[in-house]
């Protein structure tokens, strides 16, 4: 079936979508409160900054690895092979 | 009882008005386009044939008076800030329509739409809620800087990637279609099963819809009109704003997943922002026998066009089949996601 592949990707993505939607607004975005210290509110921060980094790497690198493995092996399959 | 009915005749009033104007002036605009010269080579035949582009600014009006009933009729801001964040993705479609503008120039001013549409809060401080309600596990806390942000952010995004969706005959209005009944139907639910909730925001929805509906008479295959960046860009700006007003985002962004894809694909192999008329590598080509084949060259675009043409060429009536059928998956997932998130 010419779409069960990019069905599968949708499927993953609507799954990331989700998850990673919500880790963002019940755990990222609450992390630590506002403290009168400077140094410890850059500090939560840099952690809200690369926990959001981090969900987004882990989609492109999710949906890329899929897409780019389908790919691949359809490029192989259509490009013919020298006869030995 | 009479109420009842005010609400149920302004309900038909916000989608007949729109969809019944198009369909009346359209054929007058596409005459008007034609005199004026603006038509444009539909790539996708052989030999090409000339349809007329842009109709945008017909989409605009049309879904500029079916908001304007609803304000006017539900004396709701709602569809004044939803006015507001489609005119300036309009004006921003139109200059490029017209002009050609950068691949980077177009996102950095669609932020401008999405800053307008914010910028109503001022007046209204409920125009939306700054929390995203997920399916099961409820409300996050409220959070109204970084929800205001993501909403501004909103509509550069998805604004771009219905525009990167309006490729061949029908796409672009079959896809603006679907989704907007998937919005429309999250919206409703919550409607049903939120007290609270104003029906003047199931009631900006409805202009999307006709419009969609009735620009598909003209842009089904074989196409007699193009919208140009300015319909689409449009579509896309008064999507992200509904999702917002609405309150559905999560149901809102899963139905559009085919697109959102689409765009990754497209700006992750080219490697940011490309304007498409500058692009290389093309990531399909027109065969000699009419068909649409998917590029073998390695470098290529990875679009969601060429991933669906990997499998073997198709016609353009067939691969815009196969883009419905992704569309109809992700529509049916957002319906299910706005089921076990507003009725259970």
């Amino acid at each position: 079936m010419r779409l069960a592949t990019l069905i599968a990707v949708e499927a993953a993505a609507f799954l990331l979508i989700i998850g990673e939607t919500y880790f963002f607004f019940a755990f990222v975005v609450p992390v630590g409160s506002i403290p009168h210290n400077p140094w410890t509110y850059t500090g939560y921060a840099l952690v809200k900054v690369l926990l959001t980094l981090g969900l987004g790497v882990l989609w492109f690198l999710v949906v890329l690895g899929m897409t780019r493995r389908y790919v691949t092996s359809k490029l192989r399959s259509l490009t013919p092979r020298p006869s030995s | 009882m009479v109420a009842g009915l005010a609400v149920a005749g302004l309900l038909s009033l916000s989608f007949l008005a729109p969809f019944l104007l198009i369909l009346v002036c359209m054929p007058l605009f596409l005459k008007f386009l034609v005199r004026r010269g603006r038509v444009s080579d539909d790539v996708h035949k052989k030999p090409p044939t000339k349809v007329p582009e842009p109709v945008g600014p017909m989409l605009f009006l049309a879904a500029l008076l079916g908001e304007l009933i609803v304000a006017v009729g539900f004396g709701s801001l709602v569809p004044v800030a939803i006015i507001i964040g489609i005119a300036a993705a309009f004006a921003v479609g139109l200059a490029d329509d017209l002009y050609v503008l950068g691949g980077k120039t177009k996102p950095l001013l669609l932020l401008l739409a999405g800053l307008a549409f914010v910028g109503l809060v001022g007046l209204r401080s409920n125009l939306y809620q700054p929390v995203i309600t997920f399916p099961l596990l409820g409300d996050t806390n409220p959070h109204f800087f970084i929800y205001t942000v993501l909403a501004v952010v909103a509509f550069p995004v998805v604004a771009n990637a219905f525009n990167m969706m309006d490729s061949f005959n029908g796409e672009i209005s079959w896809f603006t279609l679907l989704t907007s009944l998937a919005l429309l139907f999250g919206v409703c639910l919550r409607e049903a099963f939120t007290s609270g909730y104003s029906v003047a925001r199931v009631a900006v929805v409805l202009p999307l819809v006709a419009v969609a509906a009735a620009f598909l008479v003209f842009n089904r295959y074989p196409a007699r009109a193009f919208d140009g960046d300015s319909g689409a860009l449009m579509f896309g700006a008064m999507f992200a704003g509904l999702a917002v007003t609405g309150g559905v985002e999560i149901a809102a962004m899963i139905a559009i997943v085919p697109a959102i894809l689409n765009s990754f694909y497209t700006l992750s192999s080219v490697r940011g922002f490309v304007e498409r008329r500058k692009m290389g590598l093309r990531p399909t080509y027109l065969g000699e026998d009419g068909k649409l084949h998917a590029s073998t060259e390695r470098d290529s675009p990875s679009t969601l066009v060429r991933l669906i043409l990997l499998e073997g060429p198709l016609s353009e009536r067939d691969v815009v089949r196969n883009i419905i059928a992704l569309t109809v998956v992700a529509c049916i997932l957002s319906g299910a996601i706005s089921i076990l998130t507003w009725v259970l």
